[in-house]
């Protein structure tokens, strides 16, 4: 059928206008990187290390993008662009865990590749969230 | 309607426990009278035609609001309210409301609102459409997306039986319009992209007890399949399908989550006794991960409305690539072919072919496409009635992770769900179609229940090097498999048609327009801004000796997500003009429907009278 509908977009918020904070959230992620406890790594912008690289296959298999766009700027659910900015990584975790029902947002803790990979999927989204990652599709880091 | 007293006896003779009776059921008394809209297509064979024609060709451009109503919920409003004496009965998305409205007043007469679980929403993910009610044997029937099917009295709206078909918590949810033929009820169920396992349903009208369930992939008897007498194409004649025909063509046990869901407008010939509707898209949409013909995903099927037994069965898309669902309406019409007159099927695939079949018998007599653009496939093998596909635009050749360019139509089809309409007078059937390409990347996927289990990434953008729109409305000729005539349209045309005896023919846009052309030529003679896109399906009654037209008007449907697509997808290059993108600068959500008539004039009353 069809893979259905996320209802209208028409009024859908482009995510991606955050202007100067998006250089700023750049320089962060950028030190981030280069420390020891980087949460992800990034080269060219789509090239990413094998644990971000797994959260972005999570992204796509969970079929993410129909609810949340195909650049996380959010359809029927909120910009993932701009909520990473505030959602702590517990907040993160329960969310993608137990869902929000209320919202239209399901569990996925019966995904096996959720409870494998939500530690690099978190990684992927913040990279989105920072601008560091592009949108699409990625690569390893040679 | 009328049956010969032999064949009665022939039936009985041969066993075939027949529980319909020989005499008309309310539902067909109802069909009978062109002032009712009494079933989604307002007949048995899916033609959405109407004798009437109060409003004509040269009239129609007088035509203006007569009264609306708001549904109260902003989500893609599809199918159609039925008429039924001085009674409208419409419906909403989720939560799938239920108003009966007195027409002398607009009144309601009775309301039902059922309390669903919010936790099925996601499982549709995202949009919420309901295809409509359907009406038989004193009831109003209600297909809720949670998969419950209710059956409600169609005086009082009070519940008469309700019964449970399918499981949300594997994906299982519902947005089609449950069909009633003679004293049963048929229903389907939607997930395709859950790895749910398809099947047809059908209860008692009585009771709601169960008759028989047909599944759409796996063994031969679940999915009431005779290996010896079902028969399908094969070499330029019929042949039975022999044992394991569905099996035989999965990997292991994927059958199991093999999709063929059964979401579409379904039909009846109540001569032959069938039942006519398609399968969907196979369960997953990465190719490469589902060896086979994937049967009977993606099938046209005739079965005995009693049993439930395939009499015939024909597959479009054999493996699919590219989500070319087969649930698409199938007309019933009469056609001359070549000198012959023939009982057809006549089937708009969204692959992009148009079929024509013997609805008798199931032998393949036409196949074209109805949109020039069309290149997944260079044509239909009449011998062997499978597809020569382009190897260009095939995913399962070039495999996964490989992002394949220009397939036309895209997974959204030459036409999806909106439905095509049969003019009688003329024999041409008006198409609302897609004109809309894409690129698709399919990639390896598990399965987990109650999960997506799409496994392919797409985008998708207007036809390249055509008139820069999404959609056309065409008229096509089912017995020379060719297009009469095509008008472009700036968005797809996702709304149902409807013709009418006085020659003309209506649609929707989504940008919101009820436009109304002339049959034999596509000219436009009138056309009404509604405030949202139109997905729905132009209806029509006639409500104390006046002619009235109506439609929803709720922009939604997958139509929506193509916009989000054309939203975000300049990076890729394709450009946006034309595309989806464009239509927040015409419309935003709705749920209200529109009736419109030709003015009243002064005394009409008695004019209107004279002049009939």
């Amino acid at each position: 059928m069809a893979l259905a509908l996320c209802s209208v977009a028409v009024n859908a918020d482009d995510g991606g206008a955050s202007g100067g904070k998006e250089t700023a959230a750049k320089e962060t992620a950028a030190k981030q990187a280069q420390g020891s406890t980087a949460l992800y790594q990034v080269k060219d912008g789509n090239k990413v290390d094998p644990q971000t690289l797994m959260g972005w296959k999570t992204w796509r298999a969970l079929a993410c993008e129909r609810c949340h766009g195909a650049e996380q700027e959010g359809l029927v659910g909120p910009s993932l662009v701009q909520s990473l900015k505030v959602l702590s990584k517990e907040e993160f975790h329960s969310t993608i865990m137990n869902g929000r029902p209320d919202k239209g947002m399901p569990p996925f803790n019966t995904s096996e590749m959720v409870n494998k990979n939500w530690e690099g999927l978190y990684a992927y989204l913040k990279g989105r969230s920072d601008g560091q990652i592009q949108p699409g599709r990625l690569s390893p880091i040679e | 309607m009328k049956r010969l007293h032999g064949f009665v006896l022939v039936f009985a003779a041969a066993g075939i426990a027949s529980a319909t009776s020989a005499t008309a059921t309310d539902l067909e008394q109802a069909m009978a009278k062109p002032s009712n809209w009494a079933a989604q297509a307002g007949d048995y064979a899916n033609h959405r035609y109407s004798d009437l024609k109060q409003i004509t060709a040269s009239n129609v451009g007088q035509l203006q609001v007569a009264w609306t109503l708001s549904t109260g919920v902003l989500r893609g409003h599809e199918g159609s309210p039925l008429v039924i004496g001085d009674t409208m009965y419409v419906h909403s998305p989720f939560p799938n409301n239920v108003f009966a409205v007195n027409l002398k007043d607009q009144s309601f007469k009775w309301k039902y609102e059922p309390k669903q679980d919010a936790s099925v929403v996601p499982v549709m993910c995202c949009d919420t459409v309901n295809r409509g009610l359907a009406f038989g044997d004193g009831k109003i029937l209600l297909q809720q997306a949670d998969t419950t099917l209710v059956a409600l009295d169609a005086n009082s709206g009070k519940v008469v039986w309700s019964v449970k078909n399918g499981d949300p918590k594997i994906g299982e949810t519902n947005t089609n319009a449950p069909h009633v033929f003679k004293d049963v009820v048929i229903t389907g169920i939607s997930g395709g992209e859950f790895g749910v396992r398809g099947r047809l349903i059908a209860y008692d009208i009585k009771t709601g007890k169960k008759l028989w369930q047909a599944f759409s992939t796996g063994p031969d008897k679940e999915m009431l399949i005779d290996p010896a007498k079902t028969m399908t194409w094969t070499n330029g004649k019929m042949a039975a399908v022999g044992a394991d025909s569905s099996i035989k063509t999965w990997k292991g046990d994927q059958w199991k989550l093999g999709g063929g869901t059964t979401w579409g407008w379904y039909a009846y010939d109540p001569k032959l006794n069938l039942v006519y509707y398609g399968t969907g898209n196979p369960g997953t949409w990465n190719p490469s991960q589902r060896p086979g013909d994937n049967k009977w995903s993606m099938t046209l099927m005739a079965r005995d409305l009693n049993t439930g037994m395939a009499k015939w069965v024909y597959q479009m898309t054999p493996h699919d690539e590219w989500d070319y669902d087969g649930v698409n309406e199938n007309l019933l019409v009469d056609i001359n072919f070549k000198g012959k007159q023939v009982p057809a099927v006549v089937h708009f695939d969204r692959n992009g072919f148009g079929y024509t079949l013997n609805r008798d018998t199931g032998e393949l007599l036409v196949a074209e496409k109805y949109d020039p653009t069309v290149n997944w496939a260079s044509k239909v093998d009449m011998k062997t009635g499978r597809p020569i596909v382009d190897k260009k635009y095939s995913p399962a050749t070039t495999g996964p992770d490989v992002n394949v360019k220009d397939i036309c139509p895209a997974a959204l089809g030459s036409k999806d769900q909106q439905p095509a309409s049969y003019d009688r007078k003329s024999g041409l059937i008006l198409v609302p179609t897609n004109h809309v390409c894409m690129t698709y990347e399919p990639f390896q996927v598990e399965y987990t229940a109650g999960q997506p289990y799409v496994g392919a990434t797409l985008t998708m953008y207007p036809t390249p090097g055509s008139h820069g729109g999404m959609g056309n409305f065409i008229a096509w000729d089912p017995a020379a498999g060719k297009i009469a005539w095509s008008k472009p349209e700036r968005f797809s045309v996702w709304s149902g048609a409807l013709t009418t005896a006085g020659d003309i023919a209506f649609y929707g846009t989504l940008e919101g327009y009820v436009k109304a052309v002339n049959t034999k030529d596509g000219k436009e003679l009138w056309k009404f801004k509604t405030p949202s896109g139109i997905i729905g399906n132009v209806f029509t009654y006639e409500y104390d000796g006046k002619q009235y037209v109506g439609v929803y008007s709720g922009i939604g449907g997958w139509a929506g997500i193509g916009m989000a697509a054309g939203l975000t997808e300049s990076t890729e290059g394709l450009g946006a003009v034309g595309g989806y993108k464009d239509l927040a600068k015409y419309t935003t959500l709705g749920g209200s429907l529109f009736v419109f008539s030709l003015p009243s004039r002064s005394g009409s009353s008695n004019v209107t009278a004279q002049a009939e």
